[in-house]
C-alpha cells in the first residue's frame, strides 16, 4: 500500500516537472516571426491566386461564349442577307425574262399580222 | 536603236491594252443612255433591270433553291438557269405611259443607235408611218453563233428595250418559242445575211 502511494507521488512529481517545462517561457527561434508571417502571406497569395485563376477561367468562358454567339449571330445574319439578295437577283432575272418574253411576243404578233 | 525598240514595245502594249478594252467593252453592258432618263421622267411606270455576268451567276445559284415537295427542281427555274448560265449580261427597260406616243421618233432612233454597234445584224426593222412606233430586233452573230439579242419595241403607250449579251442557243430559243416568241425563220435569215 505504501509502495503504491510512493509511485503515485513519483508520477505526480514527474507530471509537474513536465508541466513546468512546458509552461516555461522560452524565446522563439530567430526569424520565426518572419517565417510565420511569410508562410501566412504565401498561403494568402496562393488562395488569392486560385481565386483569380477561377475568375479568369470563368471570364474566358463567358467571353468565348459571347464572341462565339456574336459570330454565330453575324454568320446567320449574313446568310439571311445573302439569301435575300439572291432572291432579289432571281426575281430580277424573272422580271427581265418576263419583259423579254412579252416584248418578243408582241414583235412576233406584229410580224404575223404583217404576214412575214 | 535601243530607244526605238522601247518605244515600239510601249506602242504595242498600248495597242494591246486598247484592244482588250474594246473587247471588254463589247462584252459588257453599256452605261444607260441619256435618253432613258427623259423617258423615265415622262413614264407612269418604269421597270429597269440590269444584271451583269456576276449578278446572273449569283442569281442562278438561287434558281433551284425553291424545290417542290418531291425535291424536284422547278421546271421553269431549271430552264432559266440553263439559259442564263453563260450569259454575259441582261439589260431590260420598260416604260409605260398614260398618253399615247409620249416619245419621239428621234428618241427611238437615238436609243437604237446608242445600243447598235458594227457586229450586230438587223433581224427586224419595222416602222409605222406617221407615228413614232416601231420594232427593231438585232442579233449579234459570232462565227454563226448567236452571241447577243437586242430588241427595241415601241408601242403606242409602251416602250420596251431588251439587250441580252452572251451565247444564246437558237434551237433552245426556238423550242421555247411559246415563251420567247422569236420567229425561227427570222433568226435563220439573219444568220444567212451575216454569213454573206
Amino acid at each position: 500500500m505504501e509502495h503504491k502511494d510512493h509511485n503515485d507521488e513519483q508520477e505526480l512529481v514527474e507530471f509537474e516537472r513536465k508541466l513546468r517545462m512546458a509552461m516555461q517561457h522560452r524565446e522563439a527561434p530567430l526569424g520565426m516571426k518572419q517565417r510565420a508571417l511569410a508562410r501566412a502571406r504565401e498561403r494568402r497569395q496562393t488562395q488569392r491566386g486560385h481565386f483569380w485563376m477561377v475568375q479568369r477561367i470563368a471570364a474566358s468562358i463567358v467571353l468565348a461564349a459571347a464572341v462565339g454567339g456574336f459570330a454565330a449571330y453575324r454568320y446567320n445574319e449574313e446568310r439571311i442577307a445573302e439569301q435575300k439578295r439572291g432572291e432579289e437577283a432571281r426575281e430580277q432575272v424573272m422580271t427581265a425574262l418576263r419583259i423579254t418574253s412579252r416584248t418578243l411576243g408582241r414583235v412576233n404578233e406584229r410580224l404575223m399580222e404583217n404576214g412575214r | 536603236m535601243k530607244r526605238s525598240g522601247v518605244w515600239a514595245s510601249l506602242l504595242a502594249l498600248g495597242f494591246a491594252t486598247g484592244a482588250a478594252g474594246i473587247a471588254l467593252g463589247q462584252d459588257s453592258l453599256p452605261a444607260p443612255s441619256p435618253i432613258e432618263k427623259t423617258l423615265a421622267e415622262r413614264a407612269t411606270h418604269v421597270t429597269e433591270v440590269t444584271l451583269d455576268k456576276n449578278m446572273l451567276a449569283f442569281a442562278s445559284k438561287f434558281m433551284d433553291a425553291d424545290k417542290d415537295d418531291g425535291g424536284k427542281e422547278d421546271k421553269d427555274d431549271k430552264a432559266v438557269k440553263d439559259m442564263i448560265r453563260n450569259l454575259k449580261g441582261v439589260y431590260v427597260r420598260e416604260y409605260e405611259f398614260d398618253k399615247e406616243h409620249s416619245y419621239t421618233a428621234e428618241e427611238l432612233e437615238g436609243l437604237r443607235k446608242y445600243f447598235e454597234s458594227a457586229d450586230w445584224s438587223p433581224m427586224v426593222h419595222e416602222r409605222t408611218k406617221g407615228v413614232a412606233e416601231g420594232t427593231d430586233v438585232f442579233v449579234k452573230l459570232v462565227n454563226g453563233q448567236m452571241q447577243g439579242l437586242f430588241v427595241l419595241d415601241a408601242e403606242a403607250k409602251e416602250l420596251s428595250l431588251v439587250l441580252i449579251l452572251g451565247p444564246l442557243d437558237i434551237d433552245k430559243i426556238s423550242k421555247l418559242g411559246g415563251n420567247f416568241g422569236i420567229p425561227k425563220d427570222a433568226v435563220k435569215k439573219a444568220q444567212k445575211e451575216a454569213g454573206k
